[in-house]
């Protein structure tokens, strides 16, 4: 279905090796941010842990090897900190993590740790210039610069929180007279697949734009459109 | 078939391929894996079809998700951390060194250019190096290589000095690296702008020793390490500029494109300039510092720099396309 499904969802496809797509949901800029800020707040709690256990320990060490122990915890920590957490096997830091978001490479798979590096080594650049995260707005898949150089994309893991109810049942099933696009047909299906969600009158108020196909506006049109989608999804 | 017959017939496989991949991710009884490629193959298949035929959300999404976490599976790649670092060490890095040798050519001259002229500048008219230190730096220099300065050998007395500055130096030196890396992506100024300065700030320390304090101090300290974090900033560079020159220069791909293709390309670059800065601290902490003649500090200097010569020129050669 490729480029034609792209105008009922907001979902990113990606063409596996395998021959088939695969749909990823894509995790929008504001998510990430808080993503961002939760990493900031627990990498500073490491720090001063850090901090606390190296000084406590510098009693036993001597305070020129307890200095050099801190210099190397916080090089890895504050440059490997989302590395490590990105190549495990859950694919995100305990930031994205808690909000249910993965790093995935553009194939839905975990990230290698070379392009984990990368992604996160550019992030200096826009924590120095803090306007250039911004143009992930005008990125399809929402890719900061550090993901367009890593070929990196940030989804979502957790299934739809919303609860799918099932859509009105058919009464009937009404054929199609008409010639429909393989478009259009997915879109009479899926109101069907997704009405389930909605109130009565936002149904009708949907349906109503059917109104040259169906001939009919309000319930009796919802009642039309539910049919004709059985009606394909028999005959497709 | 409609959908509900489709759904009544896989259904079962579907759980069942659900249930393995479960066990695999470790969230679920453990079980024998040899069957999971096909099954995955299938409902590979079945997505396929479900998807052209419009068989809905409901059955899409279950499948899309099975499919999602199924690839992940197959395709991860396997640890083998020793060979992947003998690989690297062996191939992958010196051959994409001498793939990239325009980039390491414009690399090198910006870093070096500066660096000499500054050097020159010195015996000229000291104000430039001046100006660049600044009064702190020049204390901190003299202190260090002024004519009656202490030895370093005496300061690195103390115990765990030697480490201390190891890591200092892996902190800052490898930070640098990456910073220099990640400057590529301004379309390569922030890279330049890096080279650049740390070529007038080194060639204005070296003008400046010459100028005020004892050559032989400096030169005997940085000559063991010298080849390691000169070179590898400069192959650290490479990188950077890589990235900067795909923004610059798509050629027919778009540039978010072209960025992807040239951060593959970069990384070897990036790992190994930052390894040999590494190695750079390690020789930089626990040998460049000691009390040994300066005759034996200069050979070994040279000693690795031609050993960098010969890597960078031979080492790899019979591992041709990968």
């Amino acid at each position: 279905m490729g480029k034609l499904e792209r105008r009922l969802d907001t979902l990113q496809t990606v063409e596996l090796a395998e021959g088939m797509e695969i749909h990823l949901r894509i995790a929008g800029p504001f998510l990430r941010l808080y993503a961002y800020l939760l990493d900031l707040v627990i990498m500073i709690a490491a720090v001063i842990l850090i901090w606390i256990v190296i000084g406590i320990s510098s009693f036993a060490l001597g305070g020129n090897v307890a200095v050099g122990l801190i210099n190397l915890a916080l090089f890895v920590l504050l440059w490997f900190y989302p590395v490590f957490f990105e190549v495990s096997r859950k694919g995100a830091t305990p930031g994205k993590m808690v909000l249910g978001l993965r790093v995935v490479n553009e194939a839905g798979g975990t990230l290698t740790f070379g392009a984990s590096m990368v992604r996160n080594f550019v992030r200096i650049v826009e924590i120095i210039f803090p306007f250039l995260p911004l143009f992930s707005f005008l990125n399809p898949r929402f890719q900061r610069l550090g993901d367009l150089a890593a070929g990196s994309l940030v989804v979502y893991t957790r299934d739809r929180q919303d609860p799918v109810y099932l859509g009105p049942p058919a009464l009937n099933s009404i054929p199609v007279n008409v010639a429909l696009t393989r478009e259009e047909r997915a879109a009479i299906i899926s109101f069907r697949h997704r009405s389930g969600n909605w109130s009565e009158a936002r149904r009708a108020e949907l349906g109503n734009h059917l109104n040259s196909l169906t001939g009919q506006a309000g319930s009796k049109g919802v009642a039309t459109i539910v049919g004709m989608a059985h009606w394909l999804e028999d005959h497709s | 078939m409609n959908r509900q017959e489709f759904e009544q017939r896989k259904s079962d496989e579907w759980s069942n391929l659900d249930l393995r991949i479960k066990g695999l991710e470790g969230r679920g009884p453990a079980v024998e894996p040899e069957k999971i490629p096909g099954m995955f193959r299938r409902v590979c298949h079945d997505l396929a079809l479900a998807q052209y035929r419009m068989y809905g959300s409901l059955i899409c999404d279950r499948l899309n998700s099975l499919s999602i976490r199924g690839y992940r599976l197959i395709h991860r790649s396997k640890g083998g951390f020793g060979e992947c670092s003998i690989q690297f060490v062996f191939n992958t890095f010196p051959n994409s060194l001498r793939r990239e040798w325009k980039l390491f050519v414009v690399s090198s001259l910006v870093f070096w250019v500066p660096f000499f002229l500054m050097w020159w500048s010195a015996s000229q008219e000291i104000a430039w190096v001046q100006a660049i230190l600044g009064p702190e730096m020049m204390m901190q220099v003299e202190g260090m290589y002024g004519k009656d300065a202490d030895t370093v050998e005496y300061l690195r007395g103390e115990h765990g000095a030697n480490f201390q500055m190891f890591t200092h130096y892996i902190k800052n030196n490898v930070g640098i690296d990456f910073k220099l890396f990640a400057g590529g992506i301004l379309y390569g100024i922030g890279t330049l702008f890096f080279l650049v300065f740390n070529g007038l700030y080194i060639g204005a320390v070296f003008g400046y020793v010459d100028y005020a304090g004892d050559p032989e101090k400096l030169l005997t300290f940085v000559a063991g390490h010298s080849s390691f974090e000169l070179l590898g900033m400069i192959v650290v560079g490479m990188a950077g500029l890589k990235m900067g020159f795909a923004l610059l220069a798509p050629g027919r791909l778009s540039r978010a494109q072209s960025l992807t293709q040239a951060g593959r390309y970069a990384l070897p670059l990036l790992i190994g300039g930052a390894l040999m800065t590494g190695l750079a601290a390690v020789v930089e902490g626990f040998w460049s510092a000691q009390a040994i003649s300066a005759n034996v500090k200069y050979g070994v200097g040279i000693f690795f720099w031609i050993l960098h010569l010969v890597y960078f020129l031979f080492v790899g050669r019979g591992y041709r396309g990968t």
